[in-house]
């Protein structure tokens, strides 16, 4: 990593600091200001899109260590995410378990259905994998909806009792903004650390070549399946919680095409970094709510082309999106954003 | 007792049939996929969707426009072929040599895309059906009831596979098509264009799409659903194998005779996932299928 003219590490943990130069701290501490003042102008609105996009980051920062960092592609994240949102929910509606107890075990619960989908990815890899957590999504789906709707309430919908941290009920959208914020920041916090430990140098020998990292001495099997667990754990967290703010949960909220939604947000946001996943959340929720203003004005002009004139379009961007990332940015916005950051860096000399 | 268990019989032997037939479908969608990866090593997510696309444009052409079938199926496998043609160009032909993740995420886009335009041109049309080409009735073979419309559909797969099979066998683009999927490299030496060989291939795929969605909209109505047949088909590719086109055949009955019996015999809801539940087996105990290659790799 490249750093301004003049700073120079001198050590390991120097060289790797998250905010190396006060710079970025400062930055840091004005976009925290920023976020915890933002309730008392922005509108609900945009709270609402920052919860629902700051939910989706959660889960894709599991689908970038997952897919990104270790290579094994999954898509059939939101299944997973079920697997949280459905076990957080039947632990407190079913065992009353208090609110924190229900969080990590929603987590854990996905990140074991990760591993038991994982193990397939000791003897396959690339289409196979693909393939084997595309059947991971239907049949957890089916899981979900048919052999016990007593307890997972089918295929309709299961409401999802309120949240309350001792006395204090989490009610309102700001509640859940503070709240989904700060479980952001440490999930974030994790997969960054994650990623400079040695588990993670691990994960990226696994995904450029895994018969030459076990050669050097890298456990494949325990690396894939840390990387199952912990990427599926991410989406029991971001599921659990998604339940918790959305207070009814049903079968088809968690569809294959969730998921192929959520790889393709990680390609537009640029694989394999950590401000990828923003990145990407960002711009395809952008898109989306671009797209459904924008349908009605379509409708006004050509009223011949039906109904779902948004969900048509919101489609048919997302599909080019993803393809011309795919032809002409492969490495997505993330990359774009670290050319930017040398070229201000080395500015005005473009050596 | 014994009506009953004769009539047990007749069920199982129905259902073997319908499930013959709808596999026959499978295995012939499956085809397409298999053309795909073999000459190209990209596995078709958007397969579902194309023979979706399919079946409603050859509805419109049917219905809406109300030209008569042997033109509007001329028209309809033209217009596919040249798409699935022009899809090689962009945007597939910079995916080659890429990471798996991007050639998996582009046909995914692609069937994205294809699901909104689909949502965009027809989504007010709800329960719609092909005009009957021929009037059903039930024959009787070996005193089992079988609908003509079956029998009709598994001959008509039946013609093509055979077709499809010559073509890959004794036609001068077959071959090409087969040589350019052993390597591209050796059969660019060759003299042999592989571009045009991949783009033949999308042409090829798309048609056998449509087809297969003409056929099971014929069966089943017209709606979005039937993009799950995608990934039955690729279930059923990857059944018989992905290198081979008798592999797919197979696999696509196996599918199709399993997800019968399900539906007959257990319920509704299992027979969505049984081809899911296959695949799974399949990729754990045999992972390159019944008659796939066996890659082994050194590093």
């Amino acid at each position: 990593m490249r750093r301004v003219s003049g700073v120079f590490d001198t050590s390991y943990i120097q060289d790797m600091t998250i905010f190396r130069t006060k710079y970025y701290s400062a930055g840091m501490v004005i976009l925290i200001l920023f976020f915890l003042i933002l309730p008392v102008f922005g509108s609900e609105f945009w709270l609402t899109f920052i919860n629902s996009t700051a939910v989706t980051v959660i889960a894709l920062q599991g689908l970038n260590i997952l897919t990104g960092y270790c290579g094994q592609i999954s898509i059939g994240h939101t299944a997973f995410m079920a697997v949280g949102a459905y076990s957080s929910t039947i632990l407190a509606a079913q065992f009353e378990l208090p609110f924190w107890l229900c969080l990590p075990c929603g987590g854990l619960g996905a990140g074991l259905a990760g591993i038991l989908f994982g193990l397939p990815s000791l003897r396959v890899k690339g289409y196979y994998l693909a393939l084997t957590t595309i059947a991971a999504q239907y049949l957890i789906i089916y899981m979900i909806k048919t052999p016990f709707p007593e307890i997972t309430g089918g295929a309709i919908a299961l409401n999802v009792p309120e949240v309350n941290l001792g006395s204090f009920v989490l009610s309102t959208e700001t509640h859940f903004y503070y709240f989904i914020l700060i479980m952001l920041a440490v999930m974030t916090f994790f997969a960054k650390s994650l990623m400079r430990s040695h588990f993670g140098r691990a994960f990226v020998a696994i995904r450029d070549n895994d018969i030459a990292s076990e050669a050097m001495g890298i456990n494949l099997y325990k690396g894939k399946l840390l990387a199952f667990f912990i990427g599926c754990f991410y989406a029991g967290i971001a599921g659990s919680i998604w339940a918790d703010y959305v207070r009814v949960i049903s079968p088809d909220d968690f569809t294959l095409t969730s998921s192929i939604w959520q790889i393709g947000m990680l390609i537009i946001g640029g694989l394999g970094s950590t401000l990828g996943p923003f990145f990407g959340a960002i711009f395809i929720g952008a898109l989306r709510e671009t797209c459904v203003i924008c349908g009605p004005w379509v409708t006004s002009i050509i009223p011949q082309l039906g109904a779902q004139i948004s969900a048509s379009l919101v489609e048919m961007t997302f599909g080019i999106a993803v393809i011309l990332f795919l032809v002409f940015e492969p490495r997505g916005i993330g990359h774009r954003w670290e050319i930017l950051k040398e070229s201000y860096r080395l500015w005005p000399f473009s050596y | 007792m014994d009506t009953r268990g004769g009539k047990g019989m007749i069920t199982f032997v129905q259902l073997l049939v319908i499930g013959i037939s709808v596999g026959f479908i499978y295995g012939l969608i499956a085809v397409g996929f298999v053309l795909i990866y073999k000459s190209s090593q990209i596995f078709n997510f958007a397969q579902g969707e194309m023979v979706m696309f399919g079946a409603f444009l050859m509805w419109s052409f049917l219905v809406p426009l109300g030209i008569t079938p042997a033109l509007a199926i001329i028209l309809v496998l033209a217009i596919v072929g040249l798409a699935g043609y022009g899809l090689e160009r962009f945007p597939l032909r910079p995916m080659i040599g890429q990471p798996i993740l991007a050639t998996i995420m582009i046909t995914m886009g692609i069937g994205v895309f294809l699901r909104g335009l689909a949502l965009l041109l027809w989504s007010s049309n709800i329960g719609i059906k092909f005009p009957a080409i021929i009037t059903e009735k039930t024959v009787s073979i070996f005193n089992v009831p079988i609908s003509n419309v079956t029998i009709g559909i598994f001959s008509f797969g039946l013609i093509l596979v055979i077709l499809l099979s010559l073509f890959f066998n004794y036609s001068r683009t077959g071959l090409h098509m087969r040589a350019a999927a052993e390597s591209h490299q050796l059969a660019q030496s060759m003299g042999i264009r592989v571009t045009q060989a991949i783009a033949q291939s999308w042409a090829i795929a798309a048609i056998v799409a449509t087809v297969g969605g003409f056929l099971l909209g014929y069966v089943r109505g017209i709606d979005f659903g039937l993009t799950e047949i995608g990934l039955i088909a690729v279930a059923a590719a990857l059944v018989g194998g992905l290198e081979s086109f008798k592999g797919a055949i197979f696999g696509g009955l196996i599918i199709g005779v399993a997800q019968t019996f399900t539906g007959g015999y257990v319920g509704y809801g299992l027979k969505e996932v049984i081809p899911f539940i296959i695949m799974v087996f399949v990729l754990i105990f045999k992972p390159y299928g019944l008659f796939g290659l066996v890659k082994i790799e050194r590093v």
